[in-house]
């Protein structure tokens, strides 16, 4: 008989099932235990590096968290830019499929025309176009409830310029990848821009984050900038030049508000500007912050400087009688000449009436290396140290050079250029007590500490000629406000118009007014240039200087500057009789 | 023996399915905070968007034209300003110091 098993004692039941089968089936169970524990073993050693990436793969995501850039404030804490969130519209032209219908509605909601918008989607080899970057947040929600088959949104910042034109060209702007372009925007890009963090998420089937895997990075947002800019003078200034170019039918203008204490610039504006949130067909000629990129001729705005050197060496006392008759002079050969004769002349007067004569004769009797020296000292010729990119330096030529003709237009303003950033700052002399100071476009508290150029005594008196300047005889009484005394030096100068400055009749004029105020001891310089006024008015004194006047008024009160010469108040009690 | 092993599986099977449930609560609750977070986030964006939005709203230019336009207001002059002078305290140097 041949082995079986006997599976039961019940002789009906039994088989004959031979001992090999169950062996086998033994042995295929066991096989298969086996690959088992190999492919796990494959899996769980061999392999696992593969196996744990594909695991992470599904389900670990890596999370940018973005950083906001910081705001730009003025000196009060008030916001001159921020970003704020916005959405990006983009569409996969492929998916699109709009009725004419709905394509009007986005268009319309988009701002754009409907063939604008066509044209965008009409490439339908393209996987993804931009329909129209940072739209505001209520657009995008109006948009999303369209519910557009292949237009998507992603989440984006805009920056917004609540000040918008009137401080356009200090603040400047951002590109739509968020970086500067223009101003403080450019210059401080570094410190405003932030750096975004990162954080490795575990999420769900869902696409719920549910675990944090390893340290966040946190985002590190860009640091606000703090200008020393005062928004309500900024604005002011900007509103008075803008009126100011319109009513003398000028080409542009520009003015500079600085704190005589600290250096701090108050304001700055120029027109034409633009705005910054709006910047389509901009042109260079808006663009421009013209009052530290354009140059010109001084003109009398350096006469003080030149009398001051004369004060200074004790060639001359403020007393001093110079002859300007009859009103012109002759060096080697070229006339230099007065706008009116004027006779005998103390050398206060001089400044009063601004002669270009007495200037020049006391000139004569002053080195080129004193003067080079001064001018120099006064920030003429080199770039100014302030907080934009594009600050020009003017020009002003090495005393070696200079031809003695040179030296006497030199004393009068000509020969030179400044910028009429400059030009204000170079006003610190007088205003800070013979120093000059650094400018900043950044908030301050100390005083500024200034460099001398002139002595205590001699920034006074030139301070009282400034006065004069701007008084009943002198060439800008215009520039006179109620309440507060001012000083100050206007210019007017031809422009150059191809090779020559034109001819009579056919001249183009640059007008301007540099000036301070309070005088004894100023608070505040201001410049204001109005380039080609063309309303038959065109003296420094008479287009520059009134808007001069009425910004000292106001940026004096805002500052709560006490007036310190007394007016006649138009404050009346009203009393009536009373009634029995 | 028998019985002690017996309730040893039983507690086995019970901390087990309670870790399970406490994973499961605490991805839950971690899903809550992260959105809870993002809310912030968004709410704190809301924050600027409507600062700004109030800032350009009482923008130096927008105050005056409607204090001139519609209030019928003018700038003051310093001949209809009347000035007070600190009284004669320690206020009086800080004024002087303010003084031109």
């Amino acid at each position: 008989m041949s082995r079986s098993i006997q599976y039961t004692s019940s002789p009906l039941l039994a088989s004959r099932t031979p001992v090999w089968r169950s062996k086998f089936v033994v042995a295929m169970i066991a096989l298969g235990f086996s690959g088992l524990g190999a492919r796990a073993a494959y899996i769980q050693i061999f392999n696992n590096d593969f196996f744990q990436h594909q695991g992470v793969v599904r389900f670990a995501r890596t999370i940018e968290l973005p950083a906001n850039r910081g705001r730009v404030l003025d000196r009060n804490g008030l916001i001159l830019a921020s970003s704020v969130p916005a959405a990006s519209i983009w569409a996969i032209p492929e998916d699109v499929d709009m009725t004419p219908a709905q394509a009007q509605q986005l268009a319309k909601l988009l701002d754009m025309r409907v063939s604008d918008l066509g044209k965008k989607l009409a490439d339908e080899d393209k996987t993804f176009v931009w329909v129209k970057r940072q739209v505001d947040t209520d657009t995008a929600k109006a948009i999303s409830a369209l519910e557009l088959k292949g237009i998507h949104q992603s989440a984006d910042y805009v920056r917004q310029y609540p000040e918008g034109e009137s401080a356009a060209h200090i603040v400047g702007f951002t590109n739509v990848e968020d970086k500067g372009q223009e101003g403080v925007e450019l210059f401080f890009n570094r410190a405003l821009t932030g750096k975004s963090g990162l954080r490795h998420v575990i999420k769900d089937g869902r696409g719920r984050v549910v675990e944090d895997v390893g340290a966040v990075v946190p985002p590190l947002p860009g640091e606000d900038v703090q200008l020393s800019i005062d928004s309500k003078i900024q604005f002011f200034a900007y509103q008075k030049l803008k009126e100011a170019v319109v009513n003398n039918r000028a080409h542009a203008g520009s003015v500079v508000v600085l704190d005589a204490n600290t250096g701090e610039l108050l304001a700055m504006a120029n027109y034409p500007s633009y705005n910054p949130q709006k910047r389509a067909n901009l042109s260079g000629e808006q663009l421009r912050n013209r009052a530290l990129t354009d140059t010109f001729e001084p003109g009398s705005v350096m006469k003080p400087f030149t009398i001051g050197i004369g004060l200074e060496t004790g060639r001359v006392k403020p007393e001093t009688v110079i002859d300007t008759a009859p009103g012109s002079v002759s060096i080697t050969g070229v006339t230099i000449r007065d706008a009116h004769p004027h006779g005998a002349l103390s050398v206060e007067q001089i400044i009063q009436v601004s002669s270009n004569v007495g200037t020049t004769k006391i000139a004569m009797q002053l080195q080129p290396s004193e003067m080079w020296t001064t001018f120099a000292a006064a920030g003429f010729g080199e770039r100014p140290n302030i907080e934009f990119k594009g600050a020009v330096s003017g020009r002003l030529r090495p005393y070696k050079t200079w031809r003695p003709i040179e030296q006497a237009t030199a004393s009068y303003g000509y020969g030179l250029s400044a910028s009429l950033f400059q030009m204000v700052r170079s006003y610190t002399v007088f205003s800070h007590d013979g120093q000059i100071i650094p400018a900043t476009l950044m908030k301050t508290e100390n005083p500024a500490v200034g460099a001398p150029v002139f002595s205590t005594e001699t920034a006074a008196k030139i301070r009282k000629m400034l006065h004069m300047a701007a008084g009943p005889g002198g060439t800008g009484p215009k520039a006179q406000t109620i309440g507060y005394s001012v000083g100050g030096k206007s210019g007017t100068a031809y422009k150059q118009i191809g090779k020559g400055y034109g001819s009579d009749g056919n001249r183009k004029y640059r007008s301007w007014f540099v000036g301070m105020a309070p005088i004894d001891k100023p608070r505040i310089i201001v410049g204001v240039m109005l380039d080609e006024p063309s309303a038959g008015k065109y003296f420094g004194g008479e287009v520059a200087a009134p808007v001069f006047s009425e910004l000292v008024q106001h940026s004096l009160r805002i500052m709560g500057v006490q007036p310190d010469i007394s007016v006649r108040p138009q404050i009346f009690a009203a009393s009536e009789d009373e009634s029995f | 023996m028998t019985r002690i092993n017996a309730l040893l599986v039983l507690a086995l099977v019970a901390t087990a399915i309670y870790l399970v449930r406490v994973q499961y609560e605490s991805r839950r609750l971690f899903s809550e905070l992260d959105k809870a977070h993002s809310q912030a986030r968004h709410l704190a964006m809301d924050v600027e968007r409507l600062e700004v939005e109030k800032r350009a709203q009482a923008s130096p230019g927008r105050v005056e034209r409607l204090a001139r336009e519609k209030l019928d207001m003018r700038q003051p002059t310093p001949a209809i300003t009347t000035y007070m002078s600190y009284p004669n305290n320690t206020l009086a140097q800080t004024a002087k110091a303010d003084k031109p």
